[in-house]
């Protein structure tokens, strides 16, 4: 599967501006962390990949051809998982799977209990919806996304609600599945990204500033993250993007980024996430 | 079939919500208020009680709480956001026709459901007139379209509007248009609460259910196209109600498929073959105006008809023998349903032009007659007989398998221009196999037999006026006395008829009110007859050699009503004595205490006293009347009315109807029990009563036969028959 999007521009009709003459190209297998502050478009682009929405300008095309007359294709091999949705509340969650099941054509019912034992909700397949904590609606959630075997999965922020070890478990259920799949993975969480995904997409007020591997995007931001101690009451220096700080006994421990950074600061070993907050600094 | 695995989904994901199964529930409750509250349907017979009235409270409530849970099943896919997930699954339009689908699928089970569940309760109380085709069609005609309509209207509004409140606020005013006064009676536009006319357990006539079936397909074609333009408008791809439906008028077939839809029902609605198009006022001198018209004059007619009672249609041939002609421009009125085929001058085809000038249920038809030499005018036609709009309530032609009731016009051209000599006519019909015929109020005899499972009957010689009715009837010949009567009864009624020993009754009654009051005036060569006319027609009719009465006196609630006498066979005595003192005996005024309920009450405790003793009629009569007059001269709100005003309607309602009853069938035989005595015994009343009953020419139709006239009879006054 290929998914070319060529030169999107999205206006909503209130006038905002969502996207402005992206162009991307993912294929499979691909695994690709989608990055941005909110409001950045990273929705906004899913929403437009699984043909939720049509663009103001531009085209996509699912192998070659416009998504539009490819809907019934792409939503047979979609899995996706929205940033917010709700779930049939008086359905147990097997209930539940089983109608999307069903609704995505799955003959074979083991299929649920595969992706049940998957997200870790076997025990929980009885129990009504209503019944289950936020992170467990999120699991259900994953879980419909992962039936049925999609080519194509779309992930709005899966992780949300999910405790350190379900994430780290989730990231490796998805990185196993991108050996032959295309995963658009969209995070706050810069982490996630930097475990599982072989591409980074960097969207800022819908614009794309950063597109290549998480290794590319570490690169770029190379003498342009430092840290320095400071006290309390300094300012944060001029241009500079504090990233974190930590107090320690001699002082506040700063770690900023910056396009040109201050004499007194110490150069420092970029991670993803000085990367990333870099990389949209200098965009902005 | 994507879309038939997206409803089999549906199907099965909405059986599983508690939301539906508790309207499922909902809907076997609301035929409950058709037994009391809700009683839209004439409740005299048994099944406009127990299957007419039911049906139609769970049409309304049921179309309702179908439509209730139309919109929050719909909202609630976009209110909880689970549509984020299934649009990405499946076409939104395809998931919410798979929806309706399958909603509609569920109201087909619960329909099923409710029908079986009341099935043995209407049985049990229908006894001998229960016909399950007639009770399951009930349900099928009206109730699981009118669900099936409202399913669609709701879906509709919410597709286009999205907006809960909305959606409800137009099913409101539609759900208001169809019980409004504005369509009260007019049956296309109630498209929620079927309109239905008095029934009949006897004749049944299945006019009601072919205007119900003409009807829900009006509305669920209206319905379908709204729904299918709905769909157009569901939103997609976040853009709103306009750009959806601009995007939406892509898919040209649904557009075309709603229009074809709308335009069906607009079609059906115009060319509708059930009322005529006339004014709703009835036309006093439409008839009049043909008075002083030069006529001609025919000699004998023959008239010769076939019905179809399957199709409701009729085809007839009318022959006029003429004796003198008015040549030029002739005028006929025949049923505003039927379409003249031809019309023959001397077998030569003469031209003619039926007018669009629908009056009192008739067309007029114009033709002109070359030359004033013809002797024979032959008129062709065929249809399905209309009501006059009129009175659009009112059946009176009707063709059924097991009945047929035709008259004037449904049966014969009116010829304007000719004077007839029923003398010498000549009527032929051709009907199924096992309905007995019954014409101008006399039994037909002659017939032959048709191969086709079809009977021709002939009757010739004079008659008064075109009246033709054919049921399932019995007819039993006997005499009482020189009166020689023919007692014709529908045959579902067989078994009260001898249960009850109703033939012994009417000799009985004969026998006495003859001795009593006088002779009734019939005998071997003048018979009676006595027709049991369907319920459609209230009341009795009587005139030279025959008497008709609604079907209602034989229905199994009447012969159990113990208001009426104490057993049943006294209950058919006393409907039989007000042959005497009924509509064609004595014309009495019904100012609450003083009507034919207290002389008939009267006479049949007399009758029953003779028949069965003093004691009997003491104990069963007078101190059963005393007994209800003490209690309602005890009853608080009776002593002082002024609180009586003071309670709430329902109640004053429920007070002033008990008061009615104890009055007409309790207080009045009272009253003329103690005349009986003031006047001087028994004899002395009975001569009384006699002489009203001899002077009752002076007080024909719509003269008034007041209590102070009863009171004169008597020498009494007022104050003379005080109770308190």
């Amino acid at each position: 599967m290929k998914i070319d999007v060529n030169h999107i521009t999205m206006i909503y009709p209130s006038g905002k501006k969502a996207l402005q003459d992206i162009s991307i190209s993912v294929e499979s297998p691909g695994f690709v962390g989608i990055l941005g502050p909110n409001g950045a478009g990273k929705t906004t682009l899913m929403k437009l990949l699984i043909a939720g929405l049509i663009p103001t300008k531009g085209e996509i095309l699912l192998d070659g051809k416009p998504q539009l007359s490819q809907e019934k294709k792409l939503k047979s091999q979609l899995g996706y998982l929205p940033q917010s949705f709700g779930l049939y509340d008086e359905l147990t969650v097997w209930q539940f799977l089983d109608y999307m099941a069903a609704l995505k054509n799955v003959k074979d019912r083991k299929v649920i209990d595969n992706v049940l034992e998957r997200t870790n909700m076997t025990t929980k397949k009885k129990v009504r919806i209503r019944n289950l904590s936020g992170g467990q609606r999120q699991r259900v959630g994953i879980a419909q996304a992962l039936l049925g075997d999609p080519q194509l999965i779309i992930l709005d922020e899966p992780t949300v609600g999910l405790d350190p070890e379900e994430r780290v478990k989730f990231r490796n259920i998805f990185s196993e599945m991108a050996q032959n799949k295309i995963i658009l993975l969209s995070t706050h969480i810069v982490e996630d990204v930097q475990a599982v995904c072989n591409r980074v997409l960097v969207i800022h007020d819908g614009l794309i500033l950063f597109d290549g591997s998480p290794a590319e995007l570490i690169s770029q931001s190379e003498n342009h993250v430092g840290v320095y101690l400071s006290k309390l009451g300094d300012s944060v220096p001029a241009d500079c993007q504090v990233v974190s700080k930590i107090n320690t006994a001699d002082g506040i421990r700063c770690r900023i980024v910056a396009e040109r950074l201050p004499g007194f600061v110490q150069v420092a070993e970029p991670t993803l996430e000085d990367a990333y907050l870099y990389c949209i600094h200098k965009g902005a | 079939m994507r879309l038939f695995s997206l409803y089999r989904v549906e199907l099965r994901r909405l059986l599983l919500s508690r939301t539906i199964w508790i309207i499922a529930i909902l809907c076997l409750c609301a035929l409950l208020p058709g037994y009391s509250v809700f009683t839209p349907n004439n409740a005299e017979v048994m099944s406009g009680k127990y299957i007419v009235n039911p049906v139609l409270a769970g049409t309304v409530i049921g179309a309702v709480l179908w439509a209730v849970i139309t919109i929050l099943e719909t909202d609630r896919l976009h209110r909880s956001s689970t549509d984020v997930l299934t649009d990405s699954i499946a076409s939104p339009i395809s998931l919410s026709v798979a929806k309706t689908l399958a909603m509609m699928t569920i109201s087909v089970f619960v329909t099923v459901i409710v029908s079986l569940l009341y099935l043995p309760f209407t049985a049990a109380k229908m006894e001998y007139l229960f016909a399950a085709d007639f009770y399951f069609l009930h349900f099928l005609v009206f109730m699981l379209p009118t669900w099936w309509i409202s399913i669609l209207f709701t879906d509709a509004f919410y597709q286009i509007t999205r907006r809960i409140e909305l959606s409800v606020m137009l099913y409101a005013v539609l759900a208001y248009f169809s019980f409004s006064g504005f369509v009260s009676d007019d049956y296309f536009m109630c498209w929620l609460n079927p309109l239905t006319v008095t029934y009949s357990d006897g004749f049944p006539s299945y006019w009601p259910l072919r205007i119900g079936i003409y009807t829900r397909m009006i509305w669920l074609a209206i319905a379908l196209g709204a729904w299918l333009m709905s769909l157009m408008c569901i939103r997609r791809y976040q853009k709103n109600l306009v750009s959806s439906f601009v995007r939406g008028l892509k898919k040209v077939y649904f557009l075309v498929a709603a229009m074809l839809c709308i335009s069906v029902g607009a079609f059906l609605w115009v060319s509708q073959p059930f009322i005529d198009h006339g004014p709703e006022e009835y036309d006093e001198n439409y008839y009049d105006k043909h008075n002083d018209i030069p006529k001609g004059n025919v000699s004998a007619v023959h008239y010769l008809l076939k019905v179809d009672p399957v199709t409701g249609r009729l085809s007839g041939r009318a022959e006029y023998t003429l004796i003198s002609v008015m040549s030029g421009e002739n005028m006929l009125t025949l049923n505003a349903g039927y379409k003249i085929k031809r019309i023959t001058y001397d077998d030569k085809d003469i031209e003619y032009e039926t007018r669009n000038d629908d009056t009192n249920g008739e067309r007029s038809t114009i033709f002109t007659l070359p030359d004033a030499n013809g002797k024979r005018l032959v008129v062709e036609y065929e249809g399905f007989p209309t009501v006059a709009r009129y009175m659009p309530l009112s059946i009176s032609d009707s063709i059924d398998p097991d009945y047929i009731s035709l008259m004037g016009a449904s049966i014969a051209p009116d010829m304007m221009n000719y004077n007839i000599d029923n003398k010498n006519t000549t009527f032929e019909i051709t009907i199924p196999d096992g309905l007995i015929p019954i014409f101008a109020h006399e039994q037909m005899t002659d017939f032959t037999v048709n191969n086709d499972g079809t009977k021709t009957w002939k009757r010739t010689g004079e008659f008064i006026g075109l009246f033709f009715s054919a049921g399932k009837f019995v007819i039993d010949s006997f005499s009482v006395g020189e009166a020689g009567i023919d007692f014709a009864y529908g045959k579902i009624y067989e078994e009260p008829v001898q249960d009850y020993d109703i033939r012994q009754s009417v000799v009985d009654v004969f026998d006495y009110c003859n001795g009593h009051y006088g002779e009734s005036g019939y005998n071997t060569d003048k018979r009676l007859l006595m027709i049991q006319r369907s319920a459609m027609y209230r009341g009795g009719f009587a005139a030279k050699g025959f008497c008709e009465w609604s079907e209602t006196y034989l229905s199994p609630e009447t012969l159990k009503d113990v208001d009426k006498g104490a057993t049943s066979t006294e209950v058919f005595i006393h409907e039989m004595i007000h042959q005497w003192w009924g509509g064609f005996g004595l014309k009495c005024l019904d100012d609450g205490l003083w009507s034919d309920e207290g002389l008939t009450v009267y006479s049949t405790y007399r009758m029953v006293k003779e028949k069965y003793g003093q004691l009997y009629a003491q104990q069963h009569y007078v101190d059963e009347w005393q007994k209800a007059v003490d209690e309602q001269n005890r009853n608080f709100y009776n002593r002082y009315p002024e609180y009586l005003e003071k309670l709430p309607k329902k109640y004053q309602a429920n007070i002033n109807e008990s008061n009615l009853g104890t009055n007409l069938y309790k207080r009045m035989p009272l009253m003329i029990l103690k005349a009986e005595e003031l006047v001087g015994g028994e004899e002395k009343m009975d001569e009384i009563l006699s002489k009203m009953y001899a002077d009752r020419a002076s007080y024909d139709y719509g003269a008034e036969f007041t209590y102070q006239d009863f009171l004169n009879y008597c020498g009494l006054t007022e104050e003379d028959l005080c109770l308190e």
